[in-house]
């Protein structure tokens, strides 16, 4: 670069861009239709530049961030003529996606007729069509019964809309309405982003821009690097476990080789099992993603998570394992897991290398939807579990959090009001509580995940569909600590047997009055249980978040 | 006769009063934090000293005085409330804690979750349970009850928070609790979550319950302690509280509804706001109050200020409606770093007021905004205070000197940087307060006031794009001058539950008519001026989950198209706020809610008449930098009489604050002896 940058500028142009980052995501917010977007918040902004490198992101969900420069690979592969006001579109995990129901929106941003930058925001849809409601298909075996796959296309040529494309989207998923609003949402986000980094180069002039980026990711990794040095050098190997696929196959492996050398690290997956039949494998883009992801919770918070904080990171992995499936496999389920495994995987292995960072295990996704006529209005409804969140893993700073979630939400998931869910769906939350005894014991001990008994006020059969895993491991204790209980999920029925559900389920058989006894993951404990102080001991006793052997069994 | 207005900042208590004639007085006096009341007796001594009478004189004469109080603020923020207790539904105790699964940073996993205001062995599941639609499921288990309540008492809680799910529709369970519990535990303080915040959203009723319980006997106790040396003083008028909402109440409503008292201070300084917008005929300004920890930020659009219920506090969740004010934690007193990565970073944290920044001499090292702004000659180290107050120049520019070597940058460009910065955390601050509001921040007037503020507000402007700015003189006392024309104020409201999906004409007149008999009802009993009525709802669309507030109080309820009326204006203030309206989608009215609002008679003011014209002296000449060295002109503001004008480059200095006006700016000073700035 020849344009010479002082550290004001830099300064100025990244608070710029952060903030810039924030506010597309504070109108995504406001703006979003669906429950999943403007509750759940599962959404995330970034801009890229045209070399596909990550500049800013806001902080929302941490496995979408680490695949975006994959997904704006594709968009600079496909596209080489993109003009002003074009916007792009894409979601199939085989061109940069992570999995079907992510939507991507990327809009340009020009300075002169030079293209310099994306804005870009990735969000959940409620549905993407395909063959079963809002795309987890534990029976799919290829990716064409998950959903809609979109390629990059030119949703906007030159600031026109392709309407007619629209109506193709919107005809092939369930929710046309819900679908063209959160769409409308995410082009106003992304909208916005560029006109605000327009006006920064209107300001700067778009070289000394330039310029301060390429400043700002040297400076990140530097910093970076400052941290990683620290670190112990070695080979280090972790592990973790996928429950099952579905398909019939257990004890999916995932393994990780970590090798850390002065500030390098090379993280080495090629030894993890064959890929699967079914929605467990991961896409590559979110293969990359877990372990940015992994990466970014082990160096500090406050280092800014763009692509200059991963230079340090060199990522091996090989095709047709269960994190990088072969084109046409199905792979919906991968945004949790593979993505979790691959994370504790990772996490294990550097406990040996820097055990203050390393934190124990949090929750797996158990998701549970169900789909049925509400007996006060007549009306269809389908409602997606976000309660009963599982514990998040205990650390070096103390505890876990309760009630927070996996990790890959990590606390950015929110569950919605049970009194509005009581309202809007003919549900009866008879407990929502902390599960006692389920946070792994350590010096300091996991976070609780939680019971929830929902009983069902149909009037009709309804069907239930579960997607996740986490029933045979639970999150992993860390240096020590104990893992957390897993997930036991069990449906209680009237003149049925008692039974436990499977986390790959469709087409379950729900009655009036059935209760859905959940009971989630606490999060693994970190450091020996024979350290925890007597005085944690007896403030968990005197809160009853012990529980007694029984109810750790339940 | 006189009003007064008291309002207890972090380091001074400001008073001002003002009499029939429109003569205004002001005092300020050291606050007292063990003991606020303190702090505003001896501050009454001074206002009467002021006004040439002696403290039993003028109380005697004194028909009102308005108080805004951190006493609530404070409580939450240093964690010292009453011990409270919660009983809440069996099997739902641990909402408060659970806090919808939300965390707020993503990327730490090492920092250990926040201590709840109740612990969980103080929370106590009662056996009851109502349906979605406010029937008896479980009908309230006398059993149950009694054992809570003894646990209640041998956990030795002082307060208590009674929360039940779905008792915004059918408070019946709530009432027979709070009914024994009284009973049996006599003289202990109970809030009702039914009575604090009688909406749907069990996380948002029982956090805000729970933080009126931990600030209820705090407030209460300082309260009625006040009243009573007010009374022993000589005072024979009305005592009235600044609520968040910006209104005010009585001294017993202040302290029923505690919760509603945390932005008491600040509230003050919107209705000073918003009055300097009615005297200036300015309709859309943004206050911006700059102190030395922490910055406010406001909007009045439109000449209206805006309410929100999405009040965070201290970690705590208070769902009451309130001005929607940002505070940012950043101010003069902010402290510049450069971080690992060679990044310069202004705050979060801050010199407070000990040691405070380098140029205090107080033994602070740390460069700070104010150190800086020394550096940069803004800041006239010898006539800091009026001169009470000399800072140490060398001091500031060794602290920034160590900033301008870890970048490798002039003393000059580091304090240049350092000033940068902070107005750019200034300029996001307000720009995310448009975006959330749907308005545009360029046709706005940035009002300058708090003492840090003027050396910023120009460079604030401009970033985003702000044309004009308005310092007036009583700017360092806004607060209690604002507080003088507060209205009395009543809010209620009620969630609707009705039978189909949407409302009929039927049920939103009940409704209403319902809520405004209650809240007109209360204000009656407080005072007997006129009463008006404010009505709004919150609204959505049938799968969102944000609710926007839509003012109704022009509607005609008879109307026999009132619903499609209602729905109307949903949908046009939507498509303002988000760009998009759809229509043709279902409408779901959620909340209804009724401001009763009693209207203090405004006191006049003689606005004055331009009395000077054309140019005025400067008086001194100083070194600063603007763009560059140079010796500009420095005002004092005392000097300058309406109808001056000057042009920037220009210093202007009052006892406790200092304006500086850019190259190619230009200030007039209007009638009321104003600051009115226009940018180039």
């Amino acid at each position: 670069m020849s344009t010479k940058i002082d550290p004001i500028t830099r300064s100025v142009v990244q608070h710029r861009l952060s903030s810039i980052v924030k506010e597309m995501g504070e109108a995504m917010l406001r703006t979003s239709y669906s429950q999943i977007l403007n509750s759940s918040r599962d959404f995330s902004l970034a801009i890229c530049d045209v070399s596909a490198r990550l500049i800013a992101q806001a902080d929302h969900l941490p496995v979408h961030v680490g695949a975006l420069p994959w997904a704006t690979i594709a968009v600079e592969e496909r596209f080489k003529d993109v003009v002003p006001g074009d916007v792009i579109l894409l979601n199939d995990p085989y061109h940069g996606g992570s999995h079907l129901p992510d939507l991507t929106v990327f809009v340009p941003v020009f300075a002169g007729d030079k293209r310099l930058l994306w804005t870009i925001v990735r969000a959940h849809q409620s549905d993407i069509g395909g063959a079963t409601h809002g795309a987890y298909n534990p029976g799919a075996t290829e990716i064409f019964q998950e959903g809609l796959r979109i390629p990059p296309i030119k949703l906007y040529e030159a600031g026109r809309p392709r309407e007619d494309l629209l109506d193709l989207l919107a005809l092939n998923v369930r929710n046309p309405r819900e679908f063209r609003g959160d769409l409308a949402a995410m082009l106003g986000a992304a909208h916005l982003g560029e006109r605000r980094v327009s006006k920064l180069f209107a300001e700067f002039g778009a070289p000394v821009v330039e310029a301060a980026i390429e400043a700002i990711l040297d400076a990140t990794e530097q910093q970076t690097r400052a941290v990683v040095s620290t670190w112990k050098d070695g080979i280090f190997h972790g592990e973790a476990f996928l429950d099952d696929d579905g398909h019939g196959r257990s004890d999916i492996r995932i393994a990780a080789k970590v090798t850390k050398n002065g500030s390098d690290i090379e993280v080495d997956l090629s030894g993890s099992d064959p890929q699967s039949t079914s929605f467990v494998n991961s896409s590559h883009a979110n293969m990359q993603a877990a372990v940015a992801m992994a990466f970014a919770y082990l160096i500090d918070a406050e280092i800014p998570k763009n692509t200059g904080a991963l230079r340090p990171l060199k990522v091996i992995a090989k095709q047709g394992t269960i994190v990088w499936a072969d084109p046409g496999r199905p792979v919906t389920l991968c945004t949790s897991h593979p993505s979790n495994e691959i994370v504790e995987a990772i996490i294990k292995a550097m406990s040996a290398s820097c055990p203050e960072r390393a934190m124990a295990g949090w929750g797996r996704r158990f998701r549970i939807a169900i789909q049925g006529e509400d007996p006060r209005t007549g009306r269809d409804f389908i409602w997606h579990m976000f309660h009963a969140r599982p514990g998040g893993g205990a650390s070096s700073g103390g505890d876990g959090w309760s009630s927070i979630g996996e990790w890959h939400s990590v606390g950015g998931l929110k569950f919605g009001s049970l009194e509005v869910a009581e309202v809007r769906f003919p549900l009866h939350f008879r407990q929502h509580e902390f599960r006692a005894g389920s946070g792994g014991d350590g010096q300091f001990r996991g976070g609780l995940g939680v019971s929830l008994d929902l009983v069902l006020e149909t009037e009709k059969p309804a069907k239930g569909n579960t997607a996740g895993d986490g029933v045979r491991y639970g999150p992993c204790g860390m240096l020590g600590g104990e893992d957390g209980q897993p997930h036991r999920y069990r449906l209680l029925s009237e003149g049925r047997e008692p039974r436990l559900l499977r986390t790959k389920e469709v087409g379950i058989e729900l009655h009036p009055g059935d209760c859905l006894e959940v009971r989630s993951s606490g999060g693994g404990g970190w450091g020996p249980p024979s350290l925890r102080s007597a005085n944690a001991r007896q403030r968990d006793a005197e809160q009853g978040l012990t529980g007694t052997r029984a109810e750790q069994r339940s | 006769m006189f009003r007064i207005g008291v309002d207890v900042g972090g380091t001074y208590t400001d008073l001002v009063a003002t009499d029939e004639t429109g003569r205004t007085i002001f005092a300020k006096s050291p606050s007292t934090p063990a003991d606020q009341s303190l702090g505003v007796m001896a501050g009454l001594e001074e206002l009467a000293r002021r006004l040439g009478v002696t403290r039993a004189e003028m109380l005697a004469t004194t028909e009102r005085l308005v108080h805004g109080t951190t006493v609530a603020t404070n409580a939450l923020l240093e964690r010292k409330g009453a011990k409270v207790a919660l009983l809440t539904t069996e099997g739902h105790r641990d909402i408060i804690e659970m806090r919808e699964g939300l965390k707020p940073d993503r990327y730490d996993l090492r920092s250990p979750p926040p201590e709840p205001l109740v612990p969980r062995e103080r929370r106590f599941g009662v056996r009851e349970r109502l349906k979605a639609n406010g029937e008896v499921l479980t009908p309230l288990d006398a059993g149950s009850l009694g054992d809570a309540i003894a646990a209640v008492r041998t956990s030795g809680a002082t307060s208590v928070a009674v929360c039940f799910l779905h008792s915004y529709l059918n408070p019946v369970h709530e009432r027979a609790a709070v009914e024994h519990l009284t009973k049996e535990l006599p003289g202990i303080s109970v809030s009702r979550s039914s009575d604090v915040l009688p909406q749907i959203k069990e996380y948002e009723r029982v956090s805000t319950t729970i933080v009126n319980a931990y600030v209820e006997p705090v407030v209460r106790r300082y309260l009625t302690n006040l009243e009573a040396r007010l009374t022993e003083a000589g005072f024979k008028g009305s005592l009235f509280v600044v609520l968040s909402h910006g209104g005010m109440a009585p001294v017993e409503e202040a302290s029923r509804l505690a919760a509603g008292t945390v932005l008491s201070g600040p509230a003050g300084g919107i209705s000073g706001s918003r009055r300097c917008a009615d005297l200036l005929k300015i309709p859309d300004l943004v206050p911006f109050d700059m102190g030395g920890t922490s910055t406010d930020i406001s909007l009045i659009a439109d000449g209206q200020v805006s309410l929100s219920a999405d009040g965070m506090l201290a970690g705590q969740r208070i769902a009451l409606r309130s001005l929607d004010i940002a505070s940012i934690a950043a101010g003069g007193g902010s402290i510049a770093s450069v971080d690992s990565s060679g990044t310069l970073r202004v705050g979060p944290e801050s010199a407070g007021s000990v040691p405070g920044p380098a140029c205090y001499g107080n033994g602070g090292t740390a460069a700070t905004v104010t150190d800086a702004n020394v550096v940069l000659g803004y800041l006239d180290a010898a006539a800091f205070m009026g001169g009470a107050r000399p800072l140490d120049r060398a001091a500031a520019e060794a602290a920034v000197d160590r900033i301008a070597a870890s970048l490798e940058l002039s003393r000059l460009e580091a304090a240049a940087g350092i000033h940068k910065m902070i107005n750019l955390t200034m300029a996001d601050g307000i720009r995310l307060m448009t975006l959330r509001r749907g308005v545009d921040p360029r046709k706005f007037a940035l009002l300058s006031f708090g003492g840090a503020a003027g050396l910023h507000a120009a460079e604030v402007a401009r970033e985003l794009e702000i044309k004009r700015i308005i310092v007036p003189t009583v700017a360092s006392v806004l607060s209690a001058w604002g507080m003088l024309t507060s209205d009395l104020r009543y809010e209620l409201s009620r969630t609707h539950y009705g039978a189909g999906p949407r409302i009929s004409a039927g049920e939103v007149r009940e409704l209403f008519a319902e809520l405004e008999r209650q809240a007109a009802g209360r204000l009656r009993s407080w005072f007997n001026g006129p009463v008006s009525i404010e009505r709004s709802a919150e609204m959505r669309y049938g799968e969102q989950v944000f609710e926007i507030d839509v003012s109704l109080t022009d509607l005609d309820l008879a109307a026999p198209d009132i619903v499609e009326q209602i729905e109307e204006r949903f949908h046009r203030r939507h498509e303002e706020l988000y760009t998009y309206a759809s229509r043709g989608q279902e409408v779901v009215f959620v909340n209804a809610r009724v401001a009763a609002v009693g209207a203090v008679a405004p006191i006049d003011r003689d606005t004055g008449s331009a009395t000077s014209s054309g140019a005025c002296s400067p008086r001194a000449t100083r070194q600063a930098f603007f763009g560059g060295w140079r010796e500009v002109p420095v005002y004092s503001l005392d000097a300058l009489q309406p109808g001056h004008s000057l042009a920037g480059p220009a210093i202007i200095e009052a006892e406790t604050t200092t304006v500086l006006v850019d190259s190619g700016d230009r200030v007039t000073v209007n009638a009321l002896g104003w600051l009115d700035i226009r940018l180039r």
